[in-house]
């Protein structure tokens, strides 16, 4: 049986369960990233996404499919779903072969069940955080151009990068996060200032960018936002609907600031103060300034 | 313009009941998938003055039995919102059955009701697989735009603003049309008593497999849902001054090395 696969991380997933793999890759770069470790790779470098899964099922066919988990990729991925028949899983943690089904599991109602899905082949899906990185391959495998058509009724008009800054919270390592618990913009400069005591970078749960927009959405953590794993997640002021929590359920540790005891935040915190953040916040970037020497 | 908008009902995980070793759908109330409202209000506007507008909702959650007259009180809701029809699927076996079977219903009654957009929130709160939307569009055979925070659609054609990761895409496209919006697309009303009352009125249609014509079998089963347990520390300091608090915290980040002091 055969998996197709879309990353090296997916590549040695399907080797682990006994599949053969074949690679789909959007560009040049990741053709040759994906060569090393599977016997050929199809890239597809324009047009749909969709129509090549559902080509690459008709001609090579396969039992499992593993693709990106962008929106965009898991559009394709529904959207092939439901032409060739198939069950299509997004953020699986967890998938194994049993007898001629997949077994898969995935975080659902708001990360606080855990459920698990019996599926015939064929069945797609994107993987969840926690995959392993895998480095560079030496399969040398060869590498096919597929050539799909465009989906003619939905052009394109123009595209608009959103700002990038010096934010890089997927990398940071710290992160001092604020919510509507901050009655003014001027304010989420106590967050800005313990921030740089700790050497953090500052996130934001959904209301701060996208209704009040007192912080760009490069800031924003959770499910429509960014996905943070960081040593330390430090949440000031926010309450902890699911679709933040979802976001930073792969911190090594989370801590919340909140004067509200029952802000459901408190369910998944490691270290929890139940006060008020203007008082919290400075007197802890005085005394943290004072014990960790920094000035 | 005929406008058909998804509404999940949606396990409420707000009131989960959740035990050591087993998550209590059945007394788990629902609600309204909260992007959906969204979805609503849009579908609403689009229908203007000479349009209908008109719900399609699949009961996913068991017991379907006891949850139908629930589902029908939330769809009341929808109504008084403005949308004039309501379309509920309930089947045994579409319970904890897969996005395919789901897909299947919903592009049936679509093609029933003949509507020119399908309009729905990016995705549900209990499930958050946002699949939907595409699988539909591909049922269909239409074209779909998701992620979509401003829509604006004439003569037969959108223009919409598509929220990527990184980009905001800004496209067109002919309908008929599916489309999924985020929650930045508009602010649901809040029904006044009057349209609340004028609710009660609107016709809900109550649909099985069988009256759709759909006797397939689902590619997936939910075969299993069990509690997430959290292995967080749970510390949580509700007493002393201030300084206490924020001391025993910076102990508590320098004894698990999160932070080192000099």
């Amino acid at each position: 049986m055969r998996a197709l696969v879309s990353s090296p991380e997916a590549a040695v997933l399907a080797r682990e369960m006994g599949l053969e793999a074949l690679g789909l890759a959007r560009t040049d770069e990741e053709a040759r990233r994906l060569a090393g470790h599977v016997g050929r790779v199809y890239v597809v470098r324009s047009g749909s996404v969709a129509e090549a899964i559902v080509t690459l099922y008709r001609d090579e066919g396969f039992a499992l499919a593993v693709l990106p988990g962008t929106r965009e990729a898991r559009d394709a991925a529904a959207h092939a779903a439901q032409l060739i028949g198939a069950a299509f899983v997004p953020d699986a943690v967890n998938v194994a072969l049993a007898g001629d089904k997949f077994r898969v599991e995935r975080l659902v109602l708001g990360n606080k069940a855990v459920a698990v899905y019996e599926a015939h082949p064929p069945l797609l899906l994107t993987l969840g955080p926690g995959s392993r990185p895998v480095g560079e391959g030496s399969a040398g495998g060869e590498i096919r151009e597929l050539s799909v058509g465009e989906d003619r009724r939905v052009r394109s008009l123009s595209v608009e990068e959103k700002p990038k800054g010096a934010v890089r919270l997927e990398d940071a390592e710290i992160i001092v996060s604020v919510g509507r618990g901050f009655k003014k913009k001027e304010d989420l400069q106590l967050a800005f200032h313990l921030a740089e005591v700790l050497g953090a970078q500052v996130g934001c749960s959904r209301p701060i960018a996208a209704d009040l927009k007192w912080l760009p959405e490069e800031h924003w953590v959770g499910l429509s936002g960014k996905k943070v794993s960081p040593r330390l997640y430090l949440a000031v002021g926010i309450s902890g609907q699911a679709q933040h929590i979802a976001g930073i359920l792969n911190s090594k540790y989370i801590a919340a600031i909140n004067s509200d005891p029952n802000a459901p935040i408190f369910q998944y915190v490691d270290f929890g103060i139940v006060d008020d953040l203007y008082k919290v916040l400075p007197l802890l970037a005085q005394r943290l300034k004072e014990r960790l020497g920094r000035a | 313009m005929n406008v058909a908008v998804l509404v999940k009902l949606a396990l409420d995980t707000g009131q989960l009941r959740l035990s050591q070793s087993a998550v209590g759908v059945e007394e788990t109330p629902l609600k309204i998938s909260d992007i959906d409202r969204n979805a609503v209000e849009e579908a609403v506007k689009l229908r203007g003055n000479a349009g209908k507008a008109v719900s399609i909702s699949v009961l996913k959650w068991p017991p379907v039995g006891r949850r139908t007259q629930e589902a029908e009180n939330l769809l009341r809701e929808v109504l008084a919102m403005g949308v004039d029809e309501a379309y509920l699927v309930a089947d045994e076996a579409l319970a904890g059955s897969d996005h395919y079977m789901t897909a299947k219903a919903i592009a049936e009654v679509v093609r029933r009701i003949g509507a020119d957009i399908v309009v729905a929130g990016e995705a549900t709160v209990d499930g958050y697989t946002a699949q939907i939307p595409a699988r539909v569009a591909a049922e269909l055979g239409w074209p779909y735009l998701t992620y979509v925070r401003e829509l604006r659609v004439e003569g037969g054609r959108a223009v919409a603003r598509r929220d990527l990761e990184d980009r905001v895409l800004v496209v067109e496209a002919d309908l008929p049309l599916v489309v999924s919006v985020t929650r930045e697309i508009n602010v649901p009303r809040i029904p006044t008593l009057l349209a609340i009352r004028a609710a009660m009125k609107k016709p809900i249609a109550r649909l099985g497999l069988g009256d759709l014509g759909i006797g397939e079998a689902p590619r997936a089963r939910l075969a299993e849902l069990r509690p997430l347990m959290v292995s967080r520390r749970r510390l949580i300091v509700k007493e002393g001054t201030v300084e206490e608090k924020v001391d025993r915290f910076i102990d508590f980040l320098m004894e698990e090395g999160i932070l080192r002091g000099t």
